[in-house]
């Protein structure tokens, strides 16, 4: 008696196999093109043109080597300014925009999150927490204008505060209020994506562990310092990655608002990436924009690192 | 995987591939059908409306329509669009340092080999307007506008109701400044937010301070930014821009944008008393920030003081040239409209713009303020063109970057020019 074969599919194994690889290629082709075109290229283009000094065109013109990078890390004050402390221009800017705008997200976000679970409204809540994420941050620029602007009449905030008796701020006209300002702006925009990420994994821990820590007798506090934390840190840093990458990208809202300005107070490195390349010194820009990736890519690293680990144990 | 199916994904992948490289490959602008030109500047509201007539007349008489886009950033506008092969037809510049790059680039198409010969636009413009468009002795730009920028706004029923006269010179206008401020009112307005309203402040007291031959060395690279002359003409101008006369300081005043400032003095709810800006103040007043204000009664202008009697009070005005990136017909009819003293008739009529064309006569302006204006325009014996729109470069918001610091550290003038003149030798 014959023991029956198992059917094959494909003939032999071999052949099998490669059609397999073919069939997983051919799946992938479209996003690798439009990858490749779109990213890839656009990215050899950039990191290539950092090194020229270029011109109105783009074009790959007057070779300078590391030049750019040297000039703009020293002998550009608007840049990066190390003669005094404590250090100005924009890319101590944009540190002040990590620190700040970051751990404030993630502590509004979090801080929300964690409250309106326990709430019967609170899908309103967050509804109305989360509408400004669907604004573009120019639009986002054009509001908090309204709100900061010095004159009673118009501005909201010091409606608020002359009507209380007291003097009107001009808080995007003074350099030590400026950079807060914004910042104030784009954290109110940008909560809603934290506190919706946050909030979906909150509901992820299973509340039999809740249950049996309250059983325990452990106050709520303790509960969220040593189970929910630990449990969300993987969504916390993801959520961290993501906003850091907003921070060294932000340009819309500041050039809206006001222009880099008083003087250069509240530039920032895209900022500079946008006059340079617009006048004349696409080089220059395309250095500040390799000096972005650069400290864009430690932190992606990072991240799937992370998320490869904890694949590996879940 | 059956056979077909096979067939079905390589068809598909095949022609996301083709479609990707057919999208990207085309470097041929998009054609646009004969008979439709697109005119790129950065007017909006008010201002934009006021052009949109003058092309609207023009497809009437010749059937040519005009796609008007409007770019406020039109620097970063152009060069994108150059890059890509895709430029519009013309463009109207305001600042002639741009179009001046752009002609040594050979981005933009000689005008005198496009119909505007020198004796036809001799009969139009005067030299000054003429030279300010010509690169290397061709012409590249024409100017289609223009706007004198050496006018003070006020309210005139507030003048009455103080019993205050307009002033000539600067000593009676720091007068009218503190009577103004002892009677309880904020003497003055700034839109120093957006820095080029200082740099005119600058240009109309350092013509007045050094003369207009240093003014033009100066914005020409001819002359340092750390010449003593500019240090001065910014303390003058500090004597008037300052925590005292302005309505909410110096922080106030860096926190307000250029039309909150006209909304300052001539809102519903004014809280200042005086405006420094150009001769578009009077349309974008009326047009958008009060349209119950009247011209005369109470809302008028009387020009820039004179300060060092030697230099009398010559001119400060700006313009925008038109420009053309191709040639045809359509762009050729187009061109001798916006220079004929037909269009301009039309633009004026409707109060936003004063014409630097010889052919547009006083009666044609409709209100007694742009009157005044174009007088002024015409009567000048001395005129230069804004300084900061003929920098080259990133200087221009450099320069206003910088009055926007000395304005802030009155103290470290001289330290914030020779930084500024550090960058400025870079690029002249």
């Amino acid at each position: 008696m014959q023991v029956p074969q198992p059917k094959r599919r494909f003939g032999r194994s071999g052949e099998g196999r490669l059609r397999e690889r073919i069939e997983g290629v051919m799946f992938a082709a479209p996003a690798i093109i439009v990858l490749a075109l779109f990213v890839v290229y656009p990215a050899y283009y950039t990191i290539r043109l950092a090194f020229y000094q270029s011109d109105y065109l783009f074009a790959f013109t007057g070779w300078v080597g590391l030049d750019n990078f040297k000039d703009l890390l020293t002998n550009s004050p608007d840049f990066l300014d190390l003669s005094h402390f404590p250090p100005e221009g924009a890319l101590i800017n944009n540190v002040k925009w990590i620190i700040l705008y970051i751990s404030l997200c993630l502590v509004l976000g979090l801080g929300l999150a964690v409250l309106t679970i326990r709430v019967r409204y609170e899908r309103l809540v967050k509804s109305i927490i989360f509408v400004p994420m669907a604004i573009s941050a120019t639009a986002v620029g054009v509001i908090w204008l309204l709100v900061y602007s010095p004159d009673p009449n118009i501005g909201t905030l010091n409606a608020v505060i002359h009507g209380l008796g007291g003097n009107p701020v001009s808080w995007l006209g003074k350099p030590t209020t400026v950079n807060y300002a914004i910042i104030a702006a784009y954290v109110w925009a940008s909560t809603g994506f934290a506190m919706v990420v946050l909030s979906a994994a909150l509901k992820g821990i299973s509340t039999e562990i809740l249950e049996a820590a309250r059983v325990d007798g452990a106050g709520e506090w303790n509960i969220f310092r040593r189970i929910m934390l630990p449990m969300l840190s993987l969504p916390i840093s993801i959520v961290s990655v993501w906003l850091f990458i907003n921070v060294i990208k932000v340009f819309d809202i500041i050039y809206v608002m006001t222009s880099g300005g008083p003087g250069t107070s509240s530039r920032v490195i895209a900022y500079t990436m946008f006059t340079e390349t617009f006048n004349g010194h696409a080089g220059r820009g395309a250095a500040v924009a390799v000096i972005m990736l650069l400290l864009m890519l430690p932190v992606m690293v990072l991240n799937v690192k992370r998320f490869r680990s904890e694949r590996v144990v879940s | 995987m059956k056979r077909r199916s096979w067939l079905v994904l390589l068809a598909f992948v095949l022609s996301t591939v083709a479609a990707t490289f057919a999208a990207t490959a085309s470097s041929k602008p998009a054609a646009r059908s004969a008979g439709q030109i697109e005119v790129l500047s950065l007017w909006g509201g008010a201002e934009k409306d006021a052009f949109l007539k003058v092309t609207a007349a023009f497809t009437n008489k010749t059937g040519i329509k005009v796609q008007y886009t409007t770019a406020r950033d039109f620097v970063p506008a152009i060069r994108t669009r150059l890059a890509a092969g895709n430029p519009p037809e013309v463009a109207i510049i305001p600042r002639p340092g741009v179009l001046s790059d752009l002609a040594k680039q050979g981005a933009v198409k000689n005008l005198g080999s496009m119909g505007l010969t020198p004796s036809y636009v001799k009969a139009r413009y005067g030299p000054a307007w003429i030279s300010l468009g010509t690169v290397d002795g061709k012409l590249y730009g024409v100017a289609a506008k223009a706007n004198s920028k050496t006018t003070v706004w006020y309210r005139p029923d507030q003048f009455k109701k103080y019993k205050l006269k307009t002033p000539t010179t600067w000593a009676q206008l720091i007068a009218l400044t503190k009577t103004l401020k002892s009677k309880g009112q904020n003497p003055w307005a700034a839109g120093a937010k957006d820095s080029w309203t200082l740099t005119d402040w600058f240009e109309n007291v350092y013509l007045r301070t050094a003369g207009p031959t240093k003014y033009q060395q100066l914005f020409t690279g001819k002359l340092k930014f750390t010449d003593p002359s500019v240090g001065n003409a910014i303390r003058q101008m500090l004597q008037i821009l300052n925590n005292k006369y302005l309505v909410g300081g110096v922080q106030g005043a860096l926190g307000t944008a250029f039309t909150d400032g006209i909304g300052r003095v001539f809102g519903k709810k004014p809280s200042a008393q005086l405006y420094m800006e150009g001769g578009f103040v009077g349309g974008i007043a009326i047009g958008d920030t009060n349209t119950a204000l009247k011209p005369g009664k109470t809302i008028n202008w009387f020009p820039f003081p004179t300060i060092n009697k030697k230099w009398g009070n010559p001119l400060l005005g700006a313009g925008d040239l038109a420009a053309a990136f191709t040639d045809n017909a359509d762009v050729r009819s187009f061109l001798k409209y916006i220079s004929s003293g037909e269009a301009g008739k039309v633009w004026v009529s409707t109060g936003a713009i004063i014409s630097p064309n010889k052919q547009v006569t006083g009666s044609a302006y409709p209100n007694l303020l742009v009157r005044k204006e174009a007088a002024q325009v015409k009567t000048a014996k001395v005129f230069r063109f804004d300084g900061s729109d003929q920098l080259p470069g990133t200087l221009a918001d450099d320069w206003g970057a910088a009055l926007q610091n000395a304005m802030q550290k009155p103290g470290s003038i001289s330290s914030i020019l020779s930084t500024f003149q550090t960058k400025a030798a870079k690029e002249f």
